[in-house]
């Protein structure tokens, strides 16, 4: 069995676990969740966890600043047993130790918390400051996320401080909660030249296909070897493996499901190309 | 010769940090005037300036308290508390991690600054989010002690200090403390406004009247305890504030327990602020020691006159 088909049922069986979890946690965030799921599986399956001891001091981290997408974070961590216990069902719930967005109070392998966007770049930098550029820090985003100014004040930092061991990596979906439909005339896509303007900034950049490990791990092994920080801009669909989630990423932002809709997702989930 | 408060906890952090290297110090481009300077002069490896960028450098010394590191976070009170208020609330107050803000230029004395430059309700909302300390240093020895019993914590904690430097206080530094014998009526302040208590307290020896300063080092969190302990025989309690009457020590105190009659002397809830120097803002609001002692002798005759039986001749005289 090759990796790449290896990663790709990883790939359907994570999503299918985030569908089943957020079916019975009473909804979610399933667009951002799906469009990342990728990213995550390949950070974690083919970066971090190939780095030995997790418990050990100089490991790598990773933050999710785009926190509304936790469930895929946490099927990610179950799938590859970092969270053997843990019931996904219990997201969201009252003491279910899986906060609505990451909680490094209440989760183990929740590296920072997150839910208020645009923080988890400056958070990753002091990480990436204490650890003295022995571990890499990954911060995924999102690309609405990057309309706070915060992540442009952190940026022009680790440019000054040339923090190498600072990784972005933007789930670039071309979607956010709104956005501005109402106004056609306006530009609809949440950021546009992304790399240049990161290039502007002091960055090193490299974009590629946000759901193909092959592509992804390169960009990560990239990243570790770059003089600057560096920012991976991953092209995503938002709700990808779902055909009717990409057909209507508005609608599936954040939402609760009728059992009819959940079983035509799980559905598409059979037939769905995915990780290729 | 006094150096601002700002500058002696730089110094001592520097001190401290020659042994701990745990210890580091963040900047958000004020390091001159809020006293970082003088540990990025010793430790320039151990300092950060994240430049006019308060949001990300509070989100910075999250993520390397979230690694091990002591993080101390220097701005003006105003930037830090209300610039960065989401970061402290979501890295810092709910994570839980131990990262120290010191805000400088607290209260109502800017100088020529004027009102975006002052901090006059940083303790109403720093006091309002979960697991954060409050401490408000009145003069050197205050800082150092503050310094050393922070170190000791693992928690979130905000120190707010005044922007000139303060004479030393009498006496050695605690978290609670009266200052001259204790009072029934009593003067309760912190920070620079104990400064103003000393001076209204020297005013009243000189009338003949003895009023103790309840000093607190600490302000926030309060024990039920310490209220039983230094209230105990405190009749009237004027609270003197460099902040807002609302959401100041005297709140705190009512909120944590003391029923007593408590009063707070603070800045005017109208009033935003504004550029001038100490004496013509302190006497704009009356809270020069003058009138402070004055705010005192009206107490003092008010509970006088309430402790009298009535008199119709009296009343009608």
């Amino acid at each position: 069995m090759d990796v790449n088909r290896r990663f790709s049922e990883d790939a359907r069986a994570v999503r299918v676990a985030i569908v089943d979890a957020l079916f019975r946690a009473g909804g979610g965030h399933y667009g951002g969740a799906m469009s990342v799921t990728d990213i995550l599986l390949a950070l974690y399956r083919g970066i971090v966890c190939q780095g030995g001891d997790l418990n050990r001091h100089n490991r790598d981290r990773v933050i999710l600043s785009k926190g509304h997408a936790a469930i895929a974070l946490y099927a990610v961590l179950k799938h590859l047993g970092l969270l053997p216990n843990m019931d996904l069902g219990r997201y969201g719930a009252f003491g279910g130790c899986l906060e609505g967005h990451p909680d490094m109070t209440a989760t183990p392998g929740v590296d920072f918390s997150s839910g208020s966007l645009g923080q988890g770049i400056a958070a990753g930098l002091g990480m990436a400051f204490a650890c003295r550029r022995k571990s890499h820090i990954w911060v995924i985003v999102g690309d609405g996320e990057c309309q706070e100014g915060q992540v442009w004040e952190t940026a022009l930092i680790a440019a000054r401080y040339s923090v190498s061991n600072l990784h972005v990596i933007i789930d670039n979906n071309d979607a956010q909660e709104v956005g501005w439909s109402y106004d056609p005339r306006l530009e609809q896509r949440p950021l546009v030249n992304i790399e240049a303007k990161w290039q502007s900034f002091g960055w090193a950049t490299m974009t590629v296909d946000g759901h193909n490990y092959d592509s992804l791990l390169n960009a990560y092994h990239w990243a570790q070897t770059s003089d600057l920080p560096s920012v991976i801009i991953a092209k995503t669909t938002k709700g990808k493996g779902l055909s009717s989630m990409e057909r209507d990423p508005v609608k599936f932002h954040c939402t609760t499901l009728s059992q009819e809709e959940h079983q035509l997702l799980l559905g598409e989930l059979d037939a769905a190309e995915i990780g290729a | 010769m006094l150096q601002k408060l700002g500058h002696e906890c730089g110094e001592y952090l520097a001190e401290i940090g020659s042994t701990d290297p745990s210890l580091w110090v963040l900047d958000g481009d004020l390091a001159d005037s809020d006293g970082a300077e003088a540990f990025a002069n010793i430790h320039p490896d151990r300092f950060i300036s994240a430049g006019v960028a308060e949001q990300a450098m509070v989100s910075i010394a999250a993520g390397m308290a979230a690694c091990g590191c002591r993080p101390w976070a220097f701005s003006f009170a105003s930037f830090l508390c209300y610039r960065a208020y989401d970061q402290i609330r979501v890295s810092v107050s709910q994570t839980k991690l131990p990262v120290t803000l010191v805000g400088a230029y607290a209260g109502g004395c800017g100088g020529r600054n004027g009102k975006t430059h002052l901090a006059l309700n940083d303790i109403a909302v720093m006091a309002t989010l979960p697991n954060i300390q409050i401490w408000a240093p009145a003069d050197r020895n205050d800082v150092r002690l503050a310094v050393e019993l922070i170190l000791q914590e693992a928690g979130p904690v905000y120190i707010r200090l005044p922007r000139l430097a303060q004479p030393a206080l009498p006496g050695p530094a605690e978290p609670i403390r009266w200052i001259g014998q204790p009072s029934s009526i009593a003067m309760v302040a912190y920070g620079a406004s104990t400064q103003w208590a000393i001076r209204a307290q020297e005013l009243l020896h000189q009338q003949g009247i003895e009023i103790g300063i309840l000093h607190f080092l600490r302000v926030w969190p309060i024990s039920i305890t310490d209220i039983t302990k230094f209230f105990a025989n405190v009749t009237y309690a004027l609270v003197v504030e460099d902040h807002y009457p609302m959401g100041g020590l005297a709140d705190l105190l009512r909120h944590t327990g003391h029923s007593g009659p408590i009063e707070a002397a603070g800045w005017p809830p109208f009033w935003a602020g504004q550029s001038g120097s100490d004496l013509d803002v302190l006497g704009f609001a009356k809270l020069r020691s003058s009138d402070l002692a004055s705010r005192i002798i009206r107490i003092q005759d008010g509970l006088m006159i309430k402790e009298r039986p009535f008199n119709i001749s009296e009343a009608h005289s």
